[in-house]
């Protein structure tokens, strides 16, 4: 199979960022990858945009709003979406693209502005990320839809309250050391459990941020890959699966099929299994969700991800670290933008570019995995410093 | 009566009946004719045998608790000092617990849970599903601990 490489990243801060529009946010982020590279926007042939909700950023396309604010007019761009995870589709687009041979050189940006609504609009548009015809009218929100799954979880496996909270104490303490990230600040284990409850047994801590916030990528063939300013990282494993659209028409609720699914064809792909992941990203949308992660990407038993978290294998020199950049949790969840900035990080980390105190040393395999909605869309990555044999 | 009267989005669907059926006091299933898959939510389109007939069935009895939670922060429908009249926000289901239950023929069902408070609730405890029409005239479903 074709080898393709990420050859740039780039993001910009992530936060309520009243002072740009969707497009400014974009080109924050198209600008620093482009400035990674070496390169400038003339040399890309195609882009693949990652824009979430048409309601968050009242357009029909906005990739056009991106693509023309970037100056890449007249050349080949689109926008894909996934709910949570669009930036994943993205990021397997662009390798589907230069895969393909259409094209060697492929920009992948993700951008969202949600804090343009009221968080009450915000929080109706998210509750859709479930069935909007027989979930919406039991006044579900995307929180809801995961203290189910946190509820189920616990009854079954014993997963406690303070389990939870100990996996946003490591993301906070992570996204502290993170420049980019929305909310730089520790939390106590106390302060998280003692927080407001969002939707019973989660509570504010629980829960991800409502986020504004672009990252982007280029992607290069194996032609061209070594031409660039940085070491190549290579796409080396994509795992894509699909859920139900109701929560209630699963069999199991303490687990993401579509994620395991993702990540079963991601390991097969780039030849590895959950003991070779040096680091990775999980889709930490509420603390229950990076447990089922650890279970659903093999990282841990079924059923022993609260204790993994609390046991500090999940924290830099633990088994394997997870969320080094402060996850959505204090990084924030642009929900567009997650799965390419998921990309950035890991890439950084492959490269040894990660901020004092979040790098691990010497990693030379990391993974992401990257879920939309209550897990309708679920996308694991592999990325790896050297180049499999294809 | 519109679909809506249930979704408070969506107008139209193949299984507007499921309304009606809400309002005269019965909560509805689909079976499909082709096949004899049964589905809740109701569906015109069986995704089995790819037949587009069915027709409804009501669903009685009791089903085990699979999940729940109190939505705290609400959606826009639900908030009321967005100063929306709407539905469920000047009654009294906001914010009640809402929870999944699984039948013995293993169709689930989401429902406002009433008639137990939430520390009263426990996974794998039996609640019924019900219809339930609220004053402003639109239905939803219930969940009620057994036997009420």
């Amino acid at each position: 199979m074709k080898q393709v490489a990420v050859v740039g990243v780039g993001q910009g801060r992530f936060g309520i960022r009243c002072d740009a529009s969707l497009r400014e946010l974009a080109f924050e982020a198209v600008k620093a990858c482009l400035a990674d590279a070496q390169i400038d926007l003339g040399e890309v042939e195609s882009m693949v945009a990652s824009v979430a909700s048409d309601e968050l950023s009242f357009a029909l396309q906005p990739s056009a709003q991106i693509s023309d604010y970037l100056g890449f007019v007249p050349k080949p761009s689109f926008r894909v979406e996934g709910a949570c995870a669009s930036g994943s589709m993205a990021v397997r687009t662009g390798w589907m693209t230069v895969a393909s041979g259409l094209a060697d050189l492929v920009l992948v940006v993700g951008a969202e502005k949600m804090t343009e609504v009221p968080t009450a609009t915000a929080t109706d548009v998210l509750g859709r990320a479930g069935d909007p015809i027989w979930e919406y009218p039991f006044g579900m929100t995307f929180p809801g839809y995961y203290a189910m799954i946190a509820r189920a979880h616990m009854a079954r496996y014993g997963t406690t309250e303070a389990q939870l909270a100990a996996v946003a104490v490591k993301n906070h303490h992570y996204g502290a050391l993170n420049p980019y990230a929305h909310l730089r600040k520790e939390i106590t284990l106390e302060k998280a459990l003692t927080a407001f409850m969002v939707a019973s047994p989660l509570k504010l801590y629980d829960c991800c941020l409502i986020s504004d916030g672009a990252a982007a990528i280029l992607l290069a063939s194996e032609a061209i890959a070594e031409r660039f300013a940085k070491e190549p990282i290579w796409l080396s494993g994509l795992g894509l699966g699909t859920g139900t659209l109701s929560l209630s028409d699963r069999n199991d609720l303490t687990t993401l099929p579509a994620a395991a699914e993702a990540a079963r064809q991601a390991y097969s792909m780039a030849a590895i299994g959950p003991k070779d992941v040096d680091v990775a990203v999980v889709h930490d949308c509420f603390t229950i969700a990076e447990i089922v992660a650890y279970e659903d990407l093999g990282l841990c038993p079924r059923g022993e991800g609260g204790r993994f978290v609390e046991a500090g294998e999940t924290a830099l020199g633990g088994a394997v670290p997870v969320n080094l950049d402060g996850g959505l949790k204090s990084k924030g969840h642009p929900i567009g933008t997650t799965g390419v900035a998921m990309a950035v990080e890991i890439v950084k980390q492959l490269r040894g570019e990660a901020d004092p105190g979040r790098q691990v040393d010497g990693a030379a395999i990391g993974l992401s995995h990257n879920v939309g909605g209550t897990g309708q869309h679920a996308a694991v990555h592999v990325f790896s410093l050297d180049k499999g044999a294809g | 009566m519109t679909f809506r009267d249930f979704s408070l989005l969506v107008r139209d669907t193949k299984v507007d009946g499921f309304v009606e059926g809400l309002l005269r006091g019965e909560l509805l299933a689909s079976r499909c004719t082709g096949c004899g898959a049964l589905a809740y939510p109701p569906r015109s389109d069986c995704p089995r045998c790819y037949n587009s007939t069915f027709e409804w069935v009501q669903i009685t009895g009791a089903g085990r608790l699979v999940s729940f939670t109190s939505v705290f922060v609400t959606p826009r429908h639900f908030t009321p000092d967005l100063g929306n009249t709407a539905p469920f926000s000047a009654y009294r289901y906001c914010p009640a617990p809402v929870g999944i239950i699984e039948l013995e023929n293993g169709l689930r069902v989401m429902g406002w849970i009433l008639g137990a408070a939430e520390a009263e609730l426990e996974v794998g405890m039996r609640l019924s599903p019900q219809p339930e029409v609220l004053p402003d005239g639109r239905a939803t479903v219930v969940l009620k601990p057994a036997g009420i």
